[in-house]
């Protein structure tokens, strides 16, 4: 949607704060950053953190992994919320259905003309398919050992950057098949929650032995949507860089 | 039983708006959304309604909680009810019936539908989250859902002072967060939990509490635009499409403020200080008065009603020194509190209005310039009436919802004895009747200007304005039954309002 906005700098609209109002301000900056510093320093030492209490509680979580305990399980109410932020920001942005397109369209396509420089294409023919590789494994080992969701779905949005960028494969986000995408870690995380309360009786409370299962299930779901996101921002974003130019005339 | 029984629905106060969100995100045929958006708007609503008895039906002085994932504060994340959020829980899921109605008809544009309902849901989760949240980190991230949920939905007109306006909000309300996030840092640092209820039991006056209050504060205050924070409130408020605008206007500043009062009525209370109390209620003062000259001053039908907000927003915040000054009895605090909630409720309803009616103003003339409005009145009768309704709700006349709040308000102060506050919030009433009286001024007088050929809003949307306008006036009319629900049955005068004092 901000693809509208075009960022000029107008001389005329320019203003700078005269030299007094900036002294003024570094002077306001300074002395409450010595009034922050001075109420962490009195206040002695940090209270114990619940890291302990999470160390303890780690073996009824379904994971070995005390960060991703507390993501996916201790704390995953926030985690949950946090994948709906994702999806605010996926949906201002994902560009706006065109009317022209065909009914049916694949998400990733590579009907552009343009000819790969072979090089190129040697390498992202081995480059796409290990950085899934890559993506899959951070998410498995995000059970026991530092990794999950976020990581592996950053390192598989790279894959789809690196296809982006060469030129020759095309993202649609208006097809179904994207919009499914983007929406699976929220509404899987949301099915299993409120499965969860018909299993436990609380939701968003595993049952025990099958945390660990459906953890993996959330995680999954989440990496692919995160993924999704990632990738839409970074095509969206060099749409938006792109545009101007033509839009201009 | 009936209470347990509504406890284990508590989850779904966020839950059903998600599913909702993710529903309408996945399908892209506005018929699906709007199916969905109406079969979850009334889920939403009985959920509230069930709440609302169950609260009733229990003490009142023990807020109930749930604890997500069954393993309970600090380690989890508890979800906590009272009465205040009960009430906030209501009024959200009354004005989401209403205003989905409305957008049903507004949002005829597959591309625009297709944008709005998933965003729509996934503010009013984000706004859930707030009113029910139990943790201090919890509520960053539902402010953080609120913030930009709000932002892409302005972003929804497309307009470029639309866009302008909502990245500078979104930078205000990114800014808002950091400093809410660096006091909560400071809190767990010094006392080890995020829970509410455990801080607020553990909370000392010090250095470093006031610290993280100031810093939560300003958070806070810059979301809810007190001034002289609320410099970005206007444009955004205003340029927005009008179902966005009335409950930007009508919820969304109300939740921060709503988190306020439990920062420094409850969790922080012990950190806060009368004088801080009446600086805030200072601020507030000078809001209803400022708001209500820039209201007078502007050109623009729809900023006027956003400066009309920022004067509103300042009543809430005389709740402070009124608190401050009853120390001695929670009489009078709670009194204060009350007729906080009600104003809340009254100016949410007739926000909404004014906000629906601004917008098939603007809508029918192609602009909202007031003083081009020459004999709308008699084109648009529905909406002038709709605006006059709403009006006399806002100036707080006699009988409307507007009205008992401002009385309600009047008495706390009079009998704390604070004669400066009354005398603030008589000339806010008058004040706002003049900005309202010029609109309907113009809107009444003859035209020489040929009728415009736009589009004509439907006279069913411009009836669903004038229904809110004419519930912020039985309001008024009911106070009994409201006041009964905010007071609760127990002892305690305010609902769940025990664990505040």
């Amino acid at each position: 949607m901000f693809t509208k906005l075009e960022f000029r700098k107008r001389e005329a609209n320019r203003r700078e704060l005269p030299p007094f109002a900036v002294y003024a301000l570094g002077f306001v900056v300074i002395v409450l950053s010595v009034a922050l510093m001075f109420s962490v320093v009195v206040s002695g030492k940090a209270a114990p953190k619940l890291a302990g209490l999470a160390a303890e509680k780690l073996e009824a979580s379904g994971v070995e992994n005390p960060v991703t305990a507390v993501l996916l399980n201790f704390r995953s109410y926030d985690t949950l919320l946090e994948i709906a932020v994702l999806l605010i920001v996926a949906i201002a942005v994902l560009p706006a259905r065109s009317s022209n397109a065909a009914g049916v369209a694949h998400f990733c396509s590579a009907d552009k003309q343009d000819v790969l420089n072979p090089v190129l294409a040697a390498l992202l023919r081995w480059l796409v398919p290990l950085a899934i590789l890559v993506g899959g494994y951070l998410l498995w080992t995000g059970a026991y050992s530092p990794g999950g969701a976020f990581q592996a779905g950053a390192v598989i949005a790279g894959a789809g950057v690196a296809l982006s960028l060469a030129g020759r494969h095309e993202f649609l986000w208006h097809t179904t098949a994207a919009r499914i995408v983007i929406n699976l870690g929220l509404f899987v995380f949301i099915a299993v929650a409120l499965s969860n309360a018909l299993l436990t009786g609380t939701t968003l409370q595993y049952p025990v032995d099958y945390a660990g299962m459906l953890i993996l299930v959330v995680e999954i779901a989440a990496t692919v949507s995160i993924a999704a996101i990632l990738l839409l921002l970074f095509t969206e974003l060099k749409a938006m860089v792109d545009a101007p130019r033509e839009g201009r005339q | 039983m009936i209470s347990s029984l509504a406890l284990s629905l508590l989850p779904l106060t966020v839950g059903l708006p998600l599913l909702a969100a993710t529903v309408c995100a996945m399908t892209s045929a506005r018929r699906w959304c709007v199916g969905t958006s109406v079969v979850f708007s009334l889920l939403q609503l009985i959920t509230a309604i069930m709440l609302l008895l169950a609260i009733q039906d229990i003490d009142a002085d023990e807020p109930l909680r749930y604890s997500l994932g069954g393993w309970g504060a600090p380690l989890g994340i508890d979800l906590v009810l009272n009465g205040l959020s009960t009430i906030m829980l209501l009024i959200t899921a009354v004005l989401v019936v209403i205003l989905s109605i409305y957008s049903i008809g507004y949002f005829a544009d597959n591309a625009k539908a297709a944008r709005f309902w998933p965003l729509w849901w996934l503010l009013v989760a984000g706004l859930n989250a707030a009113f029910v949240a139990g943790d201090a980190f919890n509520i960053y991230v539902a402010l953080e859902m609120i913030g930009l949920g709000a932002v892409a939905l302005i972003a929804i007109a497309g307009t470029r002072t639309a866009l302008m306006s909502a990245l500078r909000y979104a930078l205000v309300g990114l800014l808002g967060s950091l400093c809410y996030l660096f006091g909560v840092a400071l809190l767990y640092r010094v006392y080890g939990t995020l829970d509410l209820v455990q801080l607020a039991a553990a909370t000392q006056a010090g250095p470093i509490t006031w610290a993280s209050l100031a810093l939560v504060s300003v958070g806070l205050l810059l979301k809810t635009a007190l001034l002289p924070l609320h410099f970005w409130l206007p444009p955004a408020h205003a340029s927005a499409p009008p179902p966005v605008s009335a409950v930007l206007s009508a919820l969304v500043v109300k939740a921060s403020f709503y988190l306020l009062i439990r920062f420094w009525l409850e969790v922080l209370a012990p950190a806060t200080t009368d004088f801080a109390m009446n600086l805030l209620g200072l601020l507030g003062a000078v809001a209803i008065l400022w708001g209500c000259i820039a209201a007078f001053r502007t050109q623009r039908l729809k900023l006027l009603v956003a400066y009309s907000t920022v004067a509103q927003l300042g009543y809430l915040f005389l709740l402070f020194p009124l608190v401050a000054a009853s120390d001695s009895s929670p009489n009078l605090s709670n009194m204060a509190v009350t007729a906080v909630v009600y104003f809340i409720i009254a100016h949410a309803l007739a926000k909404a209005a004014m906000f629906l009616s601004a917008g098939d103003i603007q809508l029918f003339n192609g602009h909202d310039t007031i003083d081009k409005l020459q004999g709308v009145a008699r084109a648009q009768p529905i909406a002038v009436l709709t605006f006059a309704i709403a009006g006399v709700s806002l100036i707080g006349l006699p009988p409307s919802g507007g009205f008992i709040a401002k009385w309600l308000l009047l008495n706390a102060a009079i009998d704390s004895g604070h004669w400066v506050w009354v005398i603030v919030m008589l000339a806010g009433g008058l004040l706002a009747a003049v900005y309202i009286g010029r609109v309907l001024n113009v809107a009444f007088s003859q035209t020489t200007a040929p009728t415009p050929t736009t589009t004509r809003p439907r006279t069913s949307m411009s009836c669903i304005g004038l229904s809110l306008a004419l519930m912020a006036v039985l309001l008024g009319f009911n106070a009994e039954w409201i006041l009964q629900l905010a007071n609760g049955t127990g002892e305690s005068s305010v609902p769940g309002m025990g664990a505040l004092k």
